[in-house]
């Protein structure tokens, strides 16, 4: 048996109500995606009138970063594009390089992913971050 | 002319986090951790939150009877004594995303889904309905609440200008 850090719903819940404080009138409605290390969702959460697939590409991107251990534009940038491949090389449907998901590490052991989507995707990305750094890890 | 658009009443994420916190605060704290899903008239995600603990297939669960209480307009529970009357399983609507798995509600407004509630890991599919439904309630209150507070407080002999 072994023993493993897990995300719970409290740093979740954290994250959450720093970005809806965050958030100004000239963003669009979002949707935020927190998910554990198998990439399995911990919050999802849609705004009123994002559309439903803004909540599936912040999955999307949460389920890569936590399952990949990787920022998905870090995975984008050095993984896929630098070496010329495309996302079927790794056979997951679920997989993508949508800007917008940050890998949750602690203690160098990545514990989940946590994603936007609405915005622009720095912007997503940028919201992100200030959820990651909400989390008190 | 015909109108151009219509308009559609849908749950809001506001209300949405209502019936989830109704399903959190009606659970026993010796009970296991659960998985609570809330999906608009469509059956797409609106609000989630899995409780520390709560397994992957809970998730996976809580939205399939969210889903299927919205996508269907019946409370999965009813829907499976429906379909059983009926001498048909679930197959026959040839959609993978429906259960007749206990635990989902549909959510409704003057009649019409807005939505729907779905729960998952008491470890008993009647115990999920039971907390499924305080959601439920929750979210039907929101309406009655939004009435009172809209609706004329006069006595209704009083409201008429005719009447005067």
């Amino acid at each position: 048996m072994f023993q493993q850090n897990r995300l719970g719903l409290g740093e979740a819940e954290r994250a959450r109500d720093a970005i809806l404080a965050a958030l100004t009138s000239t963003d669009s409605p979002i949707a935020l995606a927190i998910a554990d290390e198998h990439g399995v969702p911990i919050l999802l959460l849609r705004q009123d009138g994002a559309p439903a697939r803004m909540l599936s590409r912040a999955r999307a991107k949460a389920y890569t970063a936590a399952n990949l251990g990787l920022d998905t534009v870090v995975f984008r940038d050095d993984h896929v594009k630098a070496r010329q491949r495309t996302l079927d090389d790794w056979g997951d449907p679920m997989l993508t390089t949508l800007q917008g998901g940050l890998a949750i590490v602690v203690n160098g052991q990545v514990v989940g992913g946590i994603a936007m989507s609405g915005n622009a995707t720095i912007r997503d990305e940028a919201l992100a971050r200030l959820g990651l750094d909400s989390m008190g890890l | 002319m015909r109108d151009a658009v219509i308009q559609q009443l849908a749950i809001s994420l506001a209300d949405a986090r209502v019936a989830v916190d109704a399903v959190l605060k009606a659970a026993r704290p010796s009970e296991a951790p659960l998985a609570i899903a809330v999906v608009d008239g469509h059956g797409q995600m609106v609000y989630l939150v899995r409780q520390d603990g709560a397994a992957a297939v809970d998730v996976r669960a809580a939205e399939r009877k969210a889903y299927t209480a919205a996508y269907i307009g019946r409370d999965t529970s009813m829907w499976r004594l429906q379909i059983l009357h009926d001498g048909r399983t679930v197959a026959d609507w040839s959609n993978s995303s429906l259960t007749t798995i206990h635990g989902g509600w549909t959510l409704r407004r003057a009649g019409l889904v807005i939505g729907g509630l779905g729960v998952s890991g008491s470890g008993n599919e009647d115990r999920d309905e039971q907390l499924a439904l305080k959601g439920a309630e929750a979210a039907a209150q929101l309406a009655v609440d939004e009435w009172r507070t809209k609706r004329d407080p006069r006595p209704i002999r009083e409201r008429s200008a005719v009447r005067a």
